[in-house]
């Protein structure tokens, strides 16, 4: 199969969606009879050789863009790609990669698939497997038309294999001044350098709605902080504003692979359990022993979350003190 | 401006048991037992709709607002909610096939309702719903009217005339736009952007309103670019140990002591 990964270097995050394509590519796309390029969309001030280091393949063409806009981006892909005989895309995972996927899917006329778990060339097509019924469930769909289209799902940190780099560049284009975005009048973007900590961190605490209210979450981030946790929170807590939107773990926020996660008052919904089921050791604290992240977790403690957690803080400060 | 917001209706399916997913020979799923509520993502884009309508009224700008949803009658609650909550126009497509998984087929007909029922300036939806979890509806729609799209929205405000601030989140942070109409806002995590509840006197006056209905007959879904082949329900369990004890400060220690300390001593 012919193949191009395109990779947005415009993103403070392009080498870690690289080793995670790279990772994805490893697992389904081993076996002989691949052949492949990398698109590299990068800004005008990146230097040619970290960029090229997270190429996946040998060889790439080099874009250079303004900024990642997405209608800008189309446009360069079109200039580039439109009418080749590439019949597989590979999009990084994240809101980019998959927003590519689908309008790129579209615009030629081939099929696309997103938030994907794994794909499996046949002598028919592809077929590729993802979540489905609110991450319940694995569906596997058979691509129809080419160029087939994916952006695999976010795997966190653990699903990682940096590239060994490409060697060699094969065309440049500037494209900086394409206009396809001249519907934005006026454009204010506030990055966040840093990779979110829930991400990389390797304990951390999750609440959910069985804190109780704002300030009790206020309290277990106090208390996740003082045992050296990261503190996330379930949606329907971020949705009630007892924490930051950052704070948000699940398939909608952020995916952690920690060594030990504490669910604190988590009923253990599909779409949150899927952001923390890497993680090493799941201990879970609920009044409810039917809830569902009982089952999910490696140890569940039955009792209020909030007095288990202000147990557990005062044993971790006594020993602190008695050192 | 002229906005619709599409939404979608969809059972609560964190009410199931582990023994209640049983996939059939027809790849079917029985969830017709569970309650039916808003989609998350399109109660945020309702309400992100509603907001705009409140401070463009301050600026004495007209706004219609309409709601679009393809479903059956099991909408009809939300779509009377939205009546009361003084949505213009509330249109209700039947749905001419298993919609679970046909982005495709949901755009065409989002679509086609704007080409050739009612203009749009700004069409809003969730980024995505819960069973088919697809994340293309909002993108195929934005592709099939020829329009941008601005995704992962969580804010939308009007601006001078024809235009309106949108606030987005990219992968790399945030992203503040002023744009002109026509756009597709796909929304997302929105802060505080749970539906408000109509009062008792709006419901009276507004929610009685007809819920407009329509088919559309010649949708075809074998052009549907993806097809399901299988659906395997996913069991994730571990050990599930019940730590016990009296009393949360004897269950903490022995979670500390048992479980905890070795594990964190290295990190």
């Amino acid at each position: 199969m012919i193949f191009k990964v395109i990779l947005n270097a415009c993103s403070a995050r392009a080498a870690e969606q690289a080793a995670e394509l790279n990772a994805f590519m490893g697992s389904h796309l081993s076996s002989d009879g691949h052949e492949g390029g990398t698109v590299l969309f990068a800004p005008v001030q990146a230097p040619t050789g970290e960029i090229l280091k997270m190429a996946p393949t040998a060889s790439a063409t080099l874009v250079r863009v303004a900024r990642y806009q997405p209608e800008n981006f189309l446009a360069a892909l079109q200039t580039l790609e439109g009418g080749s005989d590439t019949e597989l895309y590979l999009f990084p995972s994240g809101h980019a990669g998959s927003e590519m996927a689908v309008r790129w899917a579209f615009r030629q006329k081939g099929s696309s698939l997103v938030q994907v778990q794994a794909i499996k060339p046949d002598p028919e097509g592809l077929t590729a497997a993802k979540a489905v019924y609110a991450d319940h469930v694995t569906g596997t769909f058979r691509l129809r038309r080419k160029p087939y289209c994916i952006s695999p799902a976010r795997g966190g940190a653990g699903r990682r294999t940096p590239a060994a780099g490409g060697t060699q560049i094969d065309a440049e284009y500037d494209l900086t001044g394409l206009a396809a975005d001249a519907f934005v009048k006026k454009v204010r973007e506030q990055p966040e350098t840093a990779v979110p900590k829930l991400e990389t961190a390797r304990f951390v605490v999750v609440g959910g709605m069985g804190m109780g209210g704002r300030e009790k979450a206020a309290r277990l981030q106090h208390i996740a902080a003082a045992l050296g946790a990261e503190f996330g929170v379930s949606r329907p807590a971020a949705m009630n504003a007892w924490a930051a939107l950052d704070k948000l773990v699940g398939v909608s926020g952020t995916m952690t692979s920690a060594d030990v996660c504490i669910a604190a008052g988590v009923s253990g919904a599909a779409a949150l359990y899927a952001g923390i089921e890497n993680c090493g050791f799941i201990a879970a604290i609920n009044t409810d022993p039917r809830a569902p992240i009982v089952k999910g977790a490696d140890a569940a403690v039955i009792d209020d979350c909030n007095a288990v957690m202000e147990a557990l803080f005062k044993l971790v400060e006594q020993k602190e003190r008695d050192r | 401006m002229n906005i619709l917001v599409c939404f979608s209706v969809v059972p609560e399916l964190e009410m199931m048991f582990a023994e209640d997913w049983v996939v059939d020979a027809d790849l079917h799923i029985d969830v017709g037992f569970l309650k039916c509520g808003l989609n998350c993502f399109d109660e945020s884009a309702l309400e992100t709709a509603l907001k705009f309508r409140d401070a463009a009224e301050q600026r004495q700008r007209p706004t219609c607002l309409s709601a679009l949803t393809i479903a059956g009658s099991e909408a009809d609650p939300v779509a009377r909610s939205l009546l009361a909550l003084r949505f213009d126009r509330v249109v209700r497509i039947d749905p001419p096939t298993d919609m679970r998984f046909h982005p495709f087929a949901a755009a065409t007909l989002i679509s086609r309702y704007v080409a050739r029922h009612a203009a749009q300036d700004v069409v809003m939806m969730g980024w995505q719903s819960g069973i088919g979890q697809n994340a293309q509806t909002p993108l195929l729609t934005a592709e099939m009217l020829g329009w941008p799209c601005i995704t992962q929205v969580t804010g939308a405000a009007p601006a001078h005339r024809r235009h309106l601030a949108v606030a987005s989140r990219t992968d790399d942070g945030r992203l503040e736009q002023t744009v002109q109409a026509p756009c597709l806002l796909s929304v997302a995590n929105a802060p505080h952007s749970c539906l408000r509840v109509p009062t008792l006197k709006d419901r009276m006056r507004h929610g009685k309103r007809p819920i407009e209905t329509m088919a559309f007959q010649d949708i075809d879904t074998a052009a549907e670019p993806i097809a399901l082949c299988a659906l395997h329900v996913i069991r994730r369990t571990r050990n599930g140990v019940c730590i016990e004890g009296d009393g949360p400060e004897e269950k903490a220690k022995a979670l500390y002591h048992d479980y905890l300390k070795q594990r964190l001593a290295p990190l």
